[in-house]
């Protein structure tokens, strides 16, 4: 195991330590109890209500856990001084960085799959189908995760925790919305705003292009090419923000 | 402010084991701070150091004096602002460099979820070691600083004591050439500091390099080769620690009864330190001025219990370098 591998794998380590495993046991109750009142109060559209739930309950759970755990890692290691020893080793503070991305992107990763077994085990016990469309929303959930990460981690190399949680927040109540914002800009006859909803949107990833979630609720098929575009989108714009804490990072004095 | 003294600093940096393991020259460090950033704190001013294969090299100076943050530099922690630091001849950023050294900061703070086994196995994996040689170097290491049994514990388990040794062991894990401990026995109770400086001792006889520092005397004059005294961010005092304490002009050392302090010093004498203790006064003055001053007491009726020769300790010399600085204690010049 090279130096790289040993960070990312004590990333996943500690978040189990740290027993963020509780979430996924928190899904499996929400889950259960939510399909037992679904299958009293609905008629024909279980599957629907059911995938829409589950992923969406899933995508909730996840994306607070990607917000609490990217936002501290580095500001908790610089405030408690474990950064010390690391930083000192022969390992490059970008290497370093990226270990740390990967540990927490294997963490949610994890998390991810069992929650998705959970999913599917509900949906196979009643008798409902595992459609292409929940895979393609599952992988844009993690797309996601991806992009808040990053976003999360450039944060944590020069805020605290609660800054860095409080934007990446921001960020992704903004990303949802950033295509509204724009719709907005597009039926406004004012230049000003405009010009403002354009640049909003242009500035800020549009994390809509990523949901698949609604057309998992219904159904509909997500193409090979909407999936690769998004994969694309979501790795652009996390190699951004990853580019950005390294050049923060690189710079840093660890007083 | 007082112009550093080198006594007999090494003039070559490259001997015939190699370029010399710390190499410093005109290392500067200014820290901006402040909400606006619009104050800067000279923490180091031009500092020269050299240190040479297989010595112990003692940092000595008081909080603030830019100890730390010369070890920080070395490490790749904090950047300079000017000069360089070259660690065997080549910048400590560079990874082959970093894998012959190894770091214990101070007051050093692990990865609490692991067990001290774990971390120091952490340690070993980043510096590139694996399977049973990593093995057999995590037990052997974790032996040597007395912490075998306690090693499958986890960290958060573990005393500030136990955390140091800890500390020490993943600092040992390389089998570095060069080994830079900051304030290694603080905090530690007299066991813990007896056993840490038999560790360094230990890790000299190996040949390692040491550069330890410290703001306690007695670490330095029981482990030194060589010592450098920083006060605010310079150097003002470096050589060994004999040639330190023997350069100092002989003084004799007097307790005298039945006179006041104000009397002894109304005879014009110039005393190096002047006590009153109870009825007896303790006077410190140059040898050449003891016979004179012997006369002069006794002539007032003054009575000598004790004359020896005063020995002249590296404390005396550490606050001899800080008077002479301007009594700068903390911190470095802030503007």
């Amino acid at each position: 195991m090279g130096a790289f591998t040993a960070m990312a794998w004590n990333g996943f380590r500690e978040a189990r330590r740290n027993r963020v495993t509780v979430l996924v046991a928190a899904f499996a109750l929400v889950l259960l109890f939510a399909t037992t009142l679904v299958t009293e109060v609905t008629v024909s559209t279980f599957d629907r209500v059911v995938t829409d739930f589950g992923l969406g309950v899933m995508s909730l759970l996840l994306v607070f856990l990607s917000i609490f755990l990217s936002s501290g890692l580095l500001s908790r290691e610089i405030e408690r001084r474990t950064i010390f020893l690391m930083v000192s080793k022969p390992m490059s503070r970008s290497r370093f960085l990226l270990a740390r991305l990967a540990g927490n992107m294997l963490t949610l990763g994890v998390l991810l799959v069992a929650m998705t077994l959970l999913f599917w085990m509900q949906l196979v016990l009643h008798r409902s189908p595992i459609t292409q469309p929940q895979l393609a929303a599952l992988w844009g959930l993690y797309l996601e995760l991806f992009v808040l990460t990053s976003v999360g981690f450039l944060m944590s190399t020069f805020a605290s925790q609660l800054v860095s949680a409080l934007v990446s927040t921001g960020l992704y109540f903004a990303g949802h919305l950033c295509g509204d914002i724009y719709n907005l800009g597009v039926k406004s006859k004012v230049e000003l705003v405009q010009w403002v909803s354009k640049a909003v949107y242009y500035a800020l990833p549009n994390l809509e292009r990523l949901n698949f979630r609604p057309r998992a609720t219904y159904a509909l098929p997500v193409t090979a090419a909407e999936l690769g575009s998004a994969t694309l989108y979501a790795l652009g714009w996390g190699a951004l923000f990853c580019v950005l804490a390294t050049l923060v990072f690189e710079r840093r004095d660890f007083r | 402010m007082t112009a550093a003294t080198k006594l007999t600093a090494p003039e070559a940096p490259v001997t015939s084991e190699g370029p010399a393991p710390v190499r410093i020259r005109g290392l500067s460090k200014t820290y901006r701070v402040g909400f606006f950033l619009n104050k800067q704190v000279k923490a180091l001013q031009g500092l020269d150091l050299d240190i040479a294969p297989g010595q112990v090299y003692g940092l000595l100076g008081p909080n603030g004096a830019g100890k730390s943050t010369t070890i920080k530099i070395l490490m790749g922690l904090v950047r300079a602002s000017q000069g360089e630091a070259l660690l065997f001849g080549e910048s400590p950023d560079r990874p082959h460099v970093r894998r012959q050294v190894g770091f214990l900061p101070e007051n050093p703070s692990l990865y609490e979820y692991l067990t001290g086994r774990e971390f120091v196995t952490l340690a070993g994996r980043i510096f590139g070691l694996s399977g049973q040689e990593l093995d057999q170097r995590v037990t052997r290491v974790l032996g040597e600083v007395g912490m075998g049994r306690a090693s499958d514990l986890q960290i958060r388990r573990y005393s500030k004591g136990m955390v140091q040794r800890t500390a020490l062991a993943q600092a040992l894990i390389s089998q570095p050439r060069l080994l830079v401990l900051d304030e290694p026995t603080s905090g530690l109770d007299p066991l813990g500091r007896r056993q840490m400086r038999d560790i360094i001792l230990a890790e000299r006889e190996k040949g390692t390099t040491i550069l330890f520092c410290t703001h306690i005397i007695s670490d330095v004059e029981a482990l030194c080769d060589r010592v450098a005294v920083l006060v605010g961010g310079k150097r003002v005092q470096e050589g060994s620690v004999q040639e330190l304490v023997s350069a100092r002009t002989p003084s004799v050392e007097l307790v005298v009864h039945g006179l006041p302090l104000e009397q002894l010093q109304a005879l014009g004498f110039t005393y190096e330190h002047a006590q009153q203790l109870d009825s007896r006064v303790r006077l410190r003055v140059p040898d050449a001025d003891a016979h004179r001053l012997l006369q002069a007491v006794i002539a007032q009726g003054g009575r000598v219990s004790s004359l020896q020769p005063a020995r002249f300790s590296l404390e005396d010399l550490f606050l001899e370098a800080m008077q002479k600085a301007g009594g700068q204690t903390v911190g470095g010049e802030i503007q």
